[in-house]
């Protein structure tokens, strides 16, 4: 009964040895964006950042280009630094995690430029659209780790999208933004970074 | 030269085996995008329809109102109908592989997201300014973005620019001028691309016959 030869002359060992094989990439795939928690709490931070510019500062307009440009310098010098390590992370899921990520980001980079270049940065429903852009970026995520932590961020940005659809006054606005870039974002990094301490931590005590 | 065993004990042969089973899956990713073109040209023509209707009808609140929803409802349930009918006549149709799966994760995703953000900025009468629309076209410009980077594939990439390219123009075009460009993205994007990939399912399934 252990290893039954199938019609397409696949084994039960076979099988056993794919779905390993799988979880195992599921699990590296969960634990390389636990290791890039700092990402999230890095762009939590620069979201309110140019949040908090536009709405206590002068210029306005260089607020989002700014804070992105110092948030994308930030993240190349520590990316650079980090030691890459070798094998784990260039798995099937991670290329795909890394598509979504990188895709999505630049998506929402080329969209804000184009409201404030183009002087539209009053036009309602463009601070709802980031929304719904971090939501699908987190949803697919979700959905390829099989992740539910991250399927809850992924709510939480398009509720609050959804919520800025019918809550237009400015000050709403700016409340909902703040609430889901502080839940989305922020404390779903802390807990990503969370889970690499713990993970690195088994790994030390196993060594 | 052929099996150097290295440090970590990979050897080459290992490593070959890899690149191939690689290469395997991102061939097999482009055939089930392929084998989906269909949904493109049905997404396509059910975006069109609505905008056809209203210009058929211009004056109708109803048509305003409820001509969107109507044909949203009716290209989920040809979506789901199709998808019955060849579960029923191929057995599986989404590929089992880890790429196909990513892929799968960001159509489904975009469409509920899209979804999603629609349904909302319907009910709160929201759904036309500039920044809506330019969002649904970036959306699923996403999406074929994202899908291109996973499967290395150029056709998708550029399918993925022109409809960015849709999306930034809206903001510095002339409010007249959306709807020409909503319906080139719909014609280009989404039909003349789903056109391809049933053309290139199609030459494939000669290809596999012929041999």
């Amino acid at each position: 009964m252990t290893n039954i030869e199938q019609h397409d002359g696949t084994t039960r060992d076979d099988l056993v040895q794919r779905v390993a094989l799988m979880e195992a990439m599921i699990a590296e795939g969960r634990q390389s964006t636990a290791r890039y928690g700092w990402m999230f709490v890095l762009w939590g931070l620069t979201y309110f950042a140019a949040i908090g510019w536009t709405v206590y500062l002068p210029y306005t307009e260089w607020a989002w280009p700014v804070c992105i440009a110092a948030c994308t310098v930030v993240f190349g010098i520590v990316r650079s630094r980090q030691p890459r390590v070798a094998g784990k992370i260039d798995n099937l899921r991670r290329h795909s995690l890394d598509a979504v990520w990188q895709v999505i980001g630049g998506g929402i980079v080329v969209y804000l430029l184009a409201v404030i270049v183009s002087g539209q940065a009053k036009e309602p429903g463009y601070l709802a659209a980031v929304l719904f852009f971090n939501g699908l970026a987190n949803g697919v995520s979700a959905r390829i780790l099989r992740w539910w932590p991250q399927a809850v961020a992924a709510a939480i940005w398009w509720g609050c999208g959804t919520a800025m659809l019918f809550f237009t006054t400015r000050t709403e606005e700016l409340a909902l933004f703040v609430t889901a870039t502080f839940c989305g974002m922020i404390v779903f990094g802390l807990y990503a970074m969370w889970l690499e301490r713990g993970a690195a931590a088994l790994e030390l005590h196993h060594a | 030269m052929t099996n150097f065993e290295r440090e970590d004990g990979v050897t080459r042969d290992d490593l070959v085996q890899r690149v191939a089973l690689m290469e395997e899956m991102i061939a097999e990713g482009r055939r089930s995008t392929i084998r989906f073109g269909w949904i493109f040209v049905l997404w396509g023509l059910i975006d069109l329809a609505p905008i056809a209707w209203q210009l058929l009808v211009p004056h109708s609140d109803w048509v305003k109102n409820w001509s969107w929803p109507i044909a949203i409802a009716c290209g989920v349930a040809i979506q789901f109908s199709g998808m019955a009918i060849l579960r029923r006549k191929r057995g599986a149709v989404c590929s089992s592989n880890m790429r196909g799966r990513s892929i799968s994760a960001v159509w489904a995703m975009m469409g509920l997201t899209a979804m999603l953000y629609f349904a909302g900025a319907m009910i709160a009468h929201k759904q036309w300014p500039v920044a809506f629309t330019a969002a649904m076209l970036m959306f699923v410009g996403m999406a074929h973005g994202t899908s291109a980077m996973i499967l290395r594939w150029k056709a998708q990439g550029v399918v993925a620019c022109v409809w960015w390219i849709g999306g930034v123009a809206l903001f510095f075009l002339s409010n007249r001028y959306w709807l020409q460009i909503f319906v080139g993205e719909m014609c280009f994007g989404m039909i003349g691309f789903g056109l391809y990939a049933m053309w290139l399912e199609r030459r494939n399934r000669s290809g596999i016959k012929g041999e």
